[in-house]
């Protein structure tokens, strides 16, 4: 865009046309202050505080240009009245004074007037020293007010918004930026006004209150103290707290925060700016769901089994006792009777450290980074080979660029998308949402397809088909795409439109925008991954045929289950690869292999670090329950820890330092912020320290290797790191000193300590952004294969489609003892009503689920937004075993209305 | 020379009708003055409510980092102090205190004065540490009302947060 020169005070300054008169002010070092305006929302010039004298050059009536006076300089014609400055665009030769008698009094009478009803309760108020408020009125506002103290407007407080959100209304100085955050930014419209004049208040206008996944935000780009969260009300004031940076571990964004303590107790959760991962917000899941590592059910000493008891013991015992036993299990049946599941939530060292442990110490490839429960998808490889490339940053998508994002819920998967793809929207990038029934992000969406249930393939098929017709051509190494090319043409555009439910003008529209692409990012989730691995092959093939793959910025990202699966699947944590997606000739067994070999004793000892599957597994649990030896690494005692033969109490991520990497493969560094709970240890260190124990016997039977010794010395987690950084592809130079950098200055488009000013409470970002791996296909290091799949045999006729809906407030172990454990649901079946209504089922009659694997019986509840044909379960959910009814995936069932 | 031993003698001799200056310690104690700064006290309003409100102002104000407010939200069923907010642990280390009276200008409410107890000596350091309710005064020794921010008395319902569709 074109720019403008204007003066400031006496500066004069070229700002991008478009700017308006407090961002170009802020760009000039001069401070317009504000209230309601934001800079991430649309200005509405309510609060009147910038106000402003401005300018502009008078024209002549008959030329049009500028007049000039006597000494060649253009006359400015100054606007009668003061102007709002958020509202004002700047336009060429603009004069804009902020320091004049005239807006000083107006600004003056702006804050004494709203400080009229504000009750200067700041010693009890959980914004005190850290309100723009307080700010605001020390620097610009008056030293005394004209207005009686005792005629002050007081109300009842305070005003539960919802659960998590309290409105106190006589500090509210009615900006509106918390309605508009929801409106514009968070598309969940649940907030708005309510009565006049004096008695105008915020009101929720939603059932359950204020329903939003991003309500907390609220409370950080609040200007005053109106808007508190009941999860730190009163618990601390603001400067006694000690912010420690941190990533978020229970989505794979991987937003960066604050754990913000206080004498060793975690106070609050903050958002830390990263641009190019959160900006500056923070779902709810993230800032009220980290109150697990101060429950106190924690673990704080190992167990071992003695009889039908847990006892407490050493760390010198148990450590000794799972060497002892490990390295009996593999002389008497080699390292493929041992097999290693391992959370995605832990970081990329305790990951690294336990495959070299399992793979170089026990010489075992059994290893899973998921319980193996039947509904889980294959492994994801393109989502890390096709991956969004080096530099890639969601924040800089706009006009030109298109983003699809197909089969997957972001809002309850991976919450701060939704934020992030609006803001690319509203910057005028366009979204393609793909879905098999309405998700949150359609009603954001440029263009919306819906296919049918089981349709994917052909809507994909479809655009594939435009795109090669287009002239589509691949760019990349690959192969196969003959083949893709012969299965394309062979397939007739009814067959597709009829398959996949779509429109053809509507596929048509969608293969023009991606094909027509600046940059294409493909995001896709657990619905698209539910479908098969033909599905995700398609996807990369849409990428390539796009010929956007190995583009900087172009690529997919898999929205994955936990935090850090992709760090699982890069420090090969899975059984037929090698750190860095090397595979393996002669692969180990799968999790999901590994309940029926440990049956039928072909794996005699199993290690579980961070996973339950004993919780909602029937099959796993029954495994365990016979097994000859079980190790279980975690937080809490779980279902799986009860049937352990040693329990090992693992510190939590808020007690050591480590690093995740996220969906678009960003590896990112938290930091220690309290010692850990009990004798309790970090992850990395047990196996480290397991693996010492097991090479120090290796080495007194057979004195060979002197260095083996020393390949288990690791004293810090930055240690590991370095040895990962070594030697796993692609994460070179991903060290903790490289990972503490943050970018050029000013990129944050704040002015040091002038953020709380503008745009809330969030923390500036001084410990580091991370490091964006680059794409392996960047390099030309892998070939991509085109070919299709052969479509897969229609098998069950069963009716109905039963499939797992991922929730952000699911039965996620790590909500215990946060305020969102009551938002988890209880138990349902959601079905559409058509379907409900052929079998006379209505909401809360219980339903059994028949599957060829077994049945289940749920609560139904009837609702619009599931299509025909389709049966929708909240996954993981406790006390749900759905593991007992699916086959797979997908799996087709039988409706059974249940008449008690 | 000798003049001089007899002048000497002579001022004992004077002080010897004197009344002594000595005080019998701790039999005997001395009067303080009204501003001595001495072991704080944790003051009531009259209704016997404490005045605290744990801002922890105090805290923040103390250069000798002495004082340890944790807040908490009151119960409104069963108040503790007027308004929303309480200090659930209140605690002075009195070995790092230095008497400076800073915390007692801090204090928005006066709830906490430095007054006339000076006698503060301890057989181990946690003892040093005075609680909330070794410094609150009690109930029956509460003075003044509260200020009207603190009352509830003039505050107008709020319509419910949350209207029909």
């Amino acid at each position: 865009m074109a720019d403008v020169t204007i003066t400031v005070d006496g500066v004069t300054i070229t700002v991008p046309a478009g700017t308006n008169v407090v961002d170009a002010a802020r760009m000039a070092q001069i401070a317009i202050p504000v209230f309601c305006y934001h800079p991430r929302m649309k200005p509405v010039g309510m609060c009147r505080m910038c106000l402003v004298q401005i300018g502009t050059p008078k024209l002549d009536p008959a030329t049009r240009q500028p007049l000039l006076d006597e000494a060649g300089k253009p006359v400015i014609a100054m606007m009668p009245k003061l102007q709002t400055a958020c509202t004002t665009p700047v336009s060429e030769g603009m004069v804009i004074n902020t320091q004049s008698p005239e807006v000083k009094f107006a600004q003056r009478g702006v804050l004494e007037f709203l400080l009229t009803s504000h009750p200067l309760d700041c010693p009890v108020c959980d914004k005190g020293g850290e309100c723009p408020l307080q700010n605001l009125t020390m620097e610009w506002g008056p030293a005394s007010s004209r207005f009686d103290y005792t005629d002050k407007v007081h109300f009842e407080k305070p005003v539960p918004l919802g659960d998590l959100i309290l409105l106190d209304r006589e500090r509210c100085i009615l900006c509106s930026r918390c309605v508009r955050f929801q409106d514009e930014l968070a598309d969940d419209p649940v907030l708005g006004f309510d009565h006049r004049g004096r008695n105008w208040m915020i009101i929720s206008r939603s059932d359950p209150p204020f329903d939003s996944k991003f309500s907390g935000n609220t409370t950080d780009i609040c200007p005053v103290g109106a808007l508190t969260s009941s999860d730190f009300r009163f618990r601390a004031r603001v400067w006694e707290l000690t912010p420690i940076p941190a990533v978020c571990t229970l989505c794979p964004v991987g937003c960066n925060m604050t754990l913000d303590m206080r004498h060793e107790r975690l106070m609050r959760v903050m958002p830390r700016e990263n641009a190019a991962v959160n900006d500056i917000w923070l779902c709810d899941k993230g800032r009220y769901g980290h109150r697990f590592f101060e429950h106190e059910s924690r673990l704080t000493a190992p167990l071992i089994r003695r009889g039908e008891k847990l006892v407490e013991a050493s760390w010198d015992e148990a450590l000794s006792l799972v060497a002892e036993k490990l390295e009996a299990v593999q002389r008497a049946h080699g390292g493929a009777a041992i097999a290693g599941l391992a959370s995605p939530r832990l970081s990329n060292e305790d990951l690294y450290l336990f495959q070299k442990l399992f793979r170089e110490q026990l010489q075992s490839n059994n290893l899973d980074h998921l319980p193996g429960a039947p509904g889980e998808a294959p492994h994801d490889d393109l989502g890390a080979l096709l991956s969004v490339g080096k530099d890639a940053n969601l924040m800089e998508l706009g006009a030109g660029d298109v983003v699809l994002v197909l089969g997957a819920d972001p809002e309850e998967e991976a919450p701060l998308y939704v934020l992030r793809l609006r803001s690319a929207v509203q910057r005028g990038a366009q979204l393609i949402v793909a879905n098999l029934r309405p998700t949150k992000l359609e009603r954001s969406a440029t263009l919306a397809a819906r296919y049918l249930p089981g349709g994917e393939l052909a809507f994909l098929h479809g655009l594939l088909r435009e795109l090669l017709a287009a002239g589509g051509r691949v760019t990349v190494k690959s192969s196969g795409f003959d083949d893709l090319k012969r299965v394309l043409n062979d397939m007739s555009a009814e067959r597709i439109t009829e398959r996949a439910g779509v429109a053809a003008e509507t596929i048509a529209a969608a293969a023009r925008a991606l094909g027509e692409a600046r940059r294409l990012v493909i995001i896709y989730g657990a619905e698209a991954r539910s479908a098969g691995p033909a599905v995700v092959e398609a996807l990369g093939a849409l990428l390539a045929l796009s010929g956007k793959a190995g583009h900087a910025q172009s690529g997919l990202i898999a929205l994955l289950p936990g935090g850090n699966s992709r760090g699982a699947l890069d420090m090969g944590v899975r059984p037929d690869a090698r750190p860095g997606y090397a595979p393996l000739a002669r692969p180990g067994l799968a999790a999901r292999d590994l309940w029926p070999a440990l049956r039928d004793g072909r794996v005699r000892a199993v290690w579980i670090a961070g996973l339950d599957p004993a919780a909602n597994f029937p099959a796993a649990r029954a495994a365990l329950a016979e097994a000859e030896f079980v190790v279980v690494q975690d937080l809490f005692l779980t279902p799986t820890a009860h049937l352990a033969h040693v329990v090992l109490p693992a510190a939590s991520v808020a007690e050591r330092e480590g690093t995740y990497t996220n969906a678009e493969r960003r590896v990112q560094r938290t930091r220690q912020a309290r010692g850990p709970v009990g004798h309790s240890r970090p992850d990395w260190q047990i196996f480290a320290q397991v693996g010492r124990a097991l090479s120090a016997r290796a080495g007194a039977q057979a004195p060979r290797d002197t260095t083996a010794d020393d390949a288990w010395d690791y004293l810090t987690a930055a240690e590991v790191a370095a040895e990962i950084a070594e030697r796993v592809p692609g994460y070179a130079g991903v060290t903790y000193t490289a990972l503490a950098a943050t970018g050029k200055p000013g990129t944050w488009g704040r002015q040091a300590n002038e953020a709380i000013y503008y745009d809330g409470t969030n923390y500036e970002n001084t410990e580091g952004i991370g490091i964006k791996l680059p794409a392996p296909v960047e390099s030309g290091a892998v070939s991509i294969n085109l070919a299709p799949r052969p479509a897969p045999a229609p098998g069950d006729e069963r009716p109905i489609l039963l499939l797992s809906q991922p929730l952000a407030y699911g039965g996620d172990p790590l909500l215990r003892g946060s305020k969102l454990e009551q938002h988890v649901p209880a138990p349902y079946v959601a079905l559409n009503s058509a379907d409900a209504e052929r079998r006379n089922i209505h909401s809360g009659d219980l339903v059994r689920l028949d599957s060829a694997a077994g049945s289940l019986t749920l609560p139904a509840r009837v609702v619009a937004d599931v299509p025909p044909g389709v049966a929708l379960v909240p996954a993981d959910l406790p006390g749900v075993e759905l593991a007992a009814v699916q086959t797979g995936p997908r799996t087709r069932v039988h409706l059974v209305k249940l008449v008690v | 020379m000798l003049g001089e031993l007899f002048k000497g003698l002579g001022t004992t001799l004077r002080y010897i009708f004197k009344p002594p200056v000595t005080v019998q310690y701790p039999e005997v104690k001395r009067p303080v003055r009204e501003r001595f700064r001495g072991r704080h006290e944790l003051k009531r309003f009259a209704d016997g409510k404490e005045r605290c409100i744990g801002c922890s102002l105090c805290a923040a104000a103390c250069p000798a980092d002495a004082i340890l407010v944790v807040p908490a939200e009151n119960d409104p069923a069963n108040p503790v102090s007027h308004g929303e907010r309480y200090a659930a642990v209140y605690e002075i280390n009195m070995l790092r205190c230095i008497f400076c009276g800073y915390c007692e200008d801090a204090c928005p409410t006066n709830a906490i004065v430095l007054e006339h107890q000076y006698e503060l000596s301890f057989y181990d350091r946690r003892a040093s540490i005075y609680t909330k309710e070794m410094l609150l005064v009690p109930p029956d020794k509460g003075h003044g009302d509260p200020p009207p921010i603190l009352l509830e008395l003039q505050r107008r319902p709020s319509p419910p947060a949350q209207i029909d569709l």
